[in-house]
């Protein structure tokens, strides 16, 4: 995903100035990914939410000392909120690949029993099923978590929180 | 995992130092985790190195206004190409484990299937160190820790 372009940053003014626009924007970023990826199968919006989470913890991890005390705090809370992006991002990897591996053991043996032959791979479908329902059973326990997690951000004003601690820093 | 390490930024220097301060540091950190990064017996190197990458990237496009926009491409690229080669290798090395926790919870009947995954992951973690190898090569080659921080000194320099 590539990242919104800040505009009127200036070399030449104080990092104060230049780190409100950008974490301002990365904010921004990061919260227009809902509710798109309140949906469980938006594959794409939570992978890249991951992304914005990761580009505005990092924006805050340097400039943190610019903003007030609940920069600090978000820096960790997203740090936890790409944790759980990152687990079900594992799973939307990891699933597809067991998939693909056992529809193409089947295919070979498929071509050999049609052969006369007998088939290579049967006793490697069992495990492959099982990896696929451990998979998309972490991967729905993961976005239960990830669901209560925005939740309780949203619940506990993390936005408006972050935007007032822009604020303390211009003061 | 290794923690980054702190960069202290004024609120008031000009964007352009800090931006300066923030890629040496980033730099340092990338290149000090370098050694062994091709073992794959000890997967938390290039972990440790693919992070460091991460935030070396995140602090150069944090602060592109701040530097001489040719040399700067370049050495984005550069730091992206190594990221995603890092990231290549990383991929199969947390599947193994992942795979490995998977697979000791399983009854006999259906180890084969997870053997056969590991397997195939096993592959791709030979073929991604190769890349990451040519990728390293190429950074050593092209003396991008040198282009990294004379980008950090042109900055604070303008």
């Amino acid at each position: 995903m590539k990242a919104r372009k800040v505009k009127g940053l200036d070399p030449a003014a104080p990092l104060a100035e230049g780190a409100e626009r950008i974490v301002r924007t990365r904010l921004d970023e990061l919260c227009g990914f809902m509710p798109a990826a309140s949906d469980p199968s938006a594959v794409a919006a939570l992978h890249d939410m991951r992304i914005a989470a990761k580009r505005l913890r990092y924006a805050l991890e340097l400039t943190a000392g610019c903003f007030g005390p609940y920069a600090g705090t978000a820096v960790k809370r997203l740090k936890a909120l790409q944790d759980v992006l990152g687990e079900i991002h594992d799973c939307d990897v990891q699933l597809p690949e067991a998939a693909a591996l056992l529809e193409e053991l089947t295919a070979a043996d498929v071509a050999a029993v049609a052969d006369g032959r007998p088939a290579p791979h049967r006793t490697a479908y069992a495990g492959l099923v099982a990896i696929q329902v451990e998979l998309r059973a972490r991967r729905e326990r993961e976005f239960a978590r990830f669901d209560s997690m925005w939740a309780e951000l949203e619940r506990k004003g993390f936005r408006p929180r972050l935007e007032h601690a822009i604020i303390e820093g211009e003061r | 995992m290794a923690k980054a390490g702190d960069v202290e930024l004024d609120p008031g220097e000009p964007f352009a130092v800090a931006g300066a301060r923030a890629v040496e540091v980033r730099t340092e950190e990338l290149f000090g985790h370098a050694d062994g990064v091709l073992d794959t017996a000890d997967v938390e190197r290039v972990h440790d190195m693919r992070v460091a990458s991460r935030r070396l990237r995140a602090a150069l496009e944090i602060f592109a206004p701040a530097f001489p926009p040719a040399p700067f491409k370049s050495a984005l690229s550069d730091v992206k190409a190594l990221a995603d080669a890092l990231g290549e290798r990383r991929d199969p090395d947390v599947q193994l484990a992942a795979l490995k926790d998977l697979a000791a919870a399983m009854p006999g009947v259906q180890e084969p299937g997870a053997e056969a995954l590991a397997e195939r992951l096993r592959g791709r973690q030979v073929l991604a160190n190769a890349t990451l190898a040519g990728a390293l090569e190429h950074v050593e080659r092209s003396g991008l820790r040198e282009r990294l921080l004379a980008l950090a000194g042109q900055a604070r320099d303008a």
